[in-house]
């Protein structure tokens, strides 16, 4: 049987298990056993034990269960209820004023979880209500929130960078210090944005509601800056090479939780509550992880993924075009499938091709993230659209309608590291190693 | 047996989550020696021998072992955009198709971690590190996990299968 006849008939396969509501991860199995038993000579059997098995135990994946439990046991500390009144006193002479609460409290949650419906449901459900009751126009609340939440997904600690790394065998600690940059750019994009639509339209922005002295803004941000500081010295010390990502994230917990036990509010049930979600949702990556590894490890049996970059590469597609039309496919698969399970899929079969187009593994892990992110908020069944819709019973279509812009911009964010591809890799290079 | 079960299920995940705790211990140690090496210089240098490994195989063993927990808590992520729409009879029909083949293929991959550990016990497979331990020793929770998310499948299976209707639930997070 030719190649692409066996390839359409493996992804017939997964999208008819994805489809009727089988696990993601059993899925990714489930294929990958289909393509060793028709389609390839070695035992499957063997093959599944000695993959699951030789993948689960590695070093570098012992930060995601950590990194979760960090950014759970922040979640329920004070922090969340902080992030609005240590934001808005320092904000009120900006334009657009307090709504880049959202985009800057989303962007500091989003360093701490890694998960963009979490960062939506947290900010949200404080900032929505408190921007609504002060007149702020809704269309802008709902788009800020939307959009931002997504930067969970590229601001380090990044889950799916853990994800990416461990799933190509790039080194995690680069893939971090690499999405840096790319997240701070798009932090000033959606500021730029919204600085732009108020000045555009300054009526539309309530008026500034009393000044702050410089000592009145600290303290209403003091709690605020502990959180900051976690979050600088766990990059840093990763940048700086005095700490793997791993022990960056051992650290990480220890500090959140004396930081959130310190604040008040915070006790041993919650600890143990954060700490069994964190066992659940590390659990649920490392197997999904498992079988994509499985799938990896069947399609090269198979030679697929190789028969199919040489077949793209007969095309001569520039990077470019074919850039533009992975990110396409990517758009599409995130309109029913969550990130983390579009960037294993593409690992386990497109990277080949990526490589062979010579196409850098670092920064195409970046750009993947970003249009992961993007995927998020596709109208109008972008992942966390669904969020917003749950949490503010506001229908979906609005929320995507007003998160619409910032689809474009994170479209414009894509483009801009394509074209200058030095904003991701000018920090890891500077790293050395 | 429901209360067993239940009972069992939920002893897996709080290993599972004692061994995270576990990593988050030993790695932190290990930093905490780090620093003191950094300040003391080298005489007060000390590693935990084979730290690496034990948290790898702590890991391994919290993944295993939480994987029937997290199933009947609904954090297993799949994709129900398109069950969600069906009405009950057809979901309750693809619910159990979806059961039966979950669990063969957990099943079959149980029976072939079984393989592999006996093979380990037999060949006396050791881990590389400085401490050395038998491999089958932190290959049981593979085989333990694996095992147990057969059983939860079946036992979801049995479930859906006496209340003619679907069961499943999904915890709606990410």
């Amino acid at each position: 049987m030719s190649d692409p006849m066996v390839f359409t008939i493996l992804l017939s396969v997964l999208l008819v298990l994805l489809a009727m509501g089988m696990w993601v991860a059993l899925s990714l199995t489930l294929m990958a056993f289909v393509a060793l038993v028709f389609f390839a000579n070695p035992p499957a059997g063997q093959v599944l034990a000695t993959t699951l098995w030789g993948h689960s135990h590695s070093w570098p994946l012992a930060a995601l269960p950590l990194f979760i439990l960090m950014g759970e046991i922040l979640l329920r500390s004070r922090l969340s209820e902080d992030m609005f009144s240590g934001l808005a006193p320092w904000l009120g002479r900006v334009p657009g004023r307090l709504l880049h609460v959202n985009i800057l409290g989303c962007a500091i949650f989003a360093a701490v979880s890694g998960s963009s419906a979490a960062t939506a449901a947290t900010i949200g459900r404080m900032s929505v209500p408190e921007l609504t009751k002060r007149g702020y126009p809704e269309k802008l609340i709902l788009g800020t929130l939307a959009g931002s939440a997504t930067l969970g997904l590229l601001i380090p600690p990044s889950i799916i960078l853990i994800v990416y790394g461990v799933a190509t065998e790039q080194s995690i600690a680069r893939l971090f210090v690499a999405g840096v940059l790319p997240g701070l750019m798009l932090v000033g994009l959606f500021i730029g944005y919204l600085a732009f639509k108020a000045i555009l339209n300054p009526s539309s922005i309530p008026a500034l509601e009393g000044a702050y002295s410089l000592g009145e803004k600290l303290r209403a941000s003091r709690r605020l800056i502990p959180v900051l500081l976690l979050i600088s010295g766990v990059i840093g010390s990763i940048y700086s090479g005095v700490a793997s990502p791993t022990d960056a994230a051992a650290l990480g917990v220890v500090l959140s939780a004396v930081l959130a036990m310190s604040t008040g509010g915070f006790g041993m049930a919650d600890f143990k509550d954060a700490l069994l979600s964190a066992t659940r949702t590390s659990c649920m990556i490392a197997f999904i992880l498992m079988g994509a590894a499985f799938l990896s490890i069947s399609m090269g049996f198979t030679g697929i993924p190789r028969n199919l970059a040489a077949w793209i590469g007969g095309f001569e597609l520039s990077p470019y075009a074919l850039l533009a039309a992975l990110t396409v496919f990517f758009v599409i698969l995130g309109c029913f499938l969550d990130g983390i399970s579009v960037v294993v899929l593409t690992t386990s079969i497109i990277l080949p091709m990526v490589e062979a187009a010579g196409i850098d593994p670092l920064w195409f892990g970046i750009y993947l993230v970003l249009v992961v992110e993007m995927s998020q908020i596709t109208p109008p069944v972008g992942f966390n659209l669904f969020v917003i819709q749950g949490l503010t019973g506001i229908n979906i279509l609005r929320v995507a309608t007003a998160a619409m812009p910032f689809f474009f911009l994170l479209l414009l964010g894509a483009l801009l590291i394509t074209v200058f591809p030095s904003i991701v890799t000018v920090l890891p290079n500077a790293m050395g190693n | 047996m429901r209360l067993l079960l239940d009972r069992l299920y939920q002893i897996a995940g709080g290993i599972a989550a004692v061994s995270i705790l576990g990593i988050c211990l030993v790695v932190s140690a290990q930093v905490v020696l780090n620093i003191l090496a950094r300040l003391g210089g080298p005489g007060l240098s000390f590693t935990i021998p084979s730290y690496a490994d034990f948290a790898g195989y702590m890991l391994s063993t919290a993944s295993f072992m939480a994987l029937a927990y997290t199933l009947r808590n609904g954090s297993h992520i799949r994709v129900n955009l398109f069950v969600q729409k069906l009405s009950d009879r057809p979901k309750w029909i693809v619910e159990l198709v979806v059961l039966a083949l979950g669990g063969a293929i957990t099943g079959y991959a149980t029976w072939y971690a079984v393989a592999l550990m006996v093979e380990s016990i037999e060949y006396g497979d050791m881990s590389t590190g400085i401490i050395a331990i038998p491999l089958w020793m932190p290959q049981t929770a593979m085989v333990a996990g694996l095992g147990l998310l057969t059983i939860a499948l079946i036992d979801t299976l049995i479930e859906a299968l006496i209340a003619r209707a679907p069961v499943l639930i999904d915890s709606g997070s990410e």
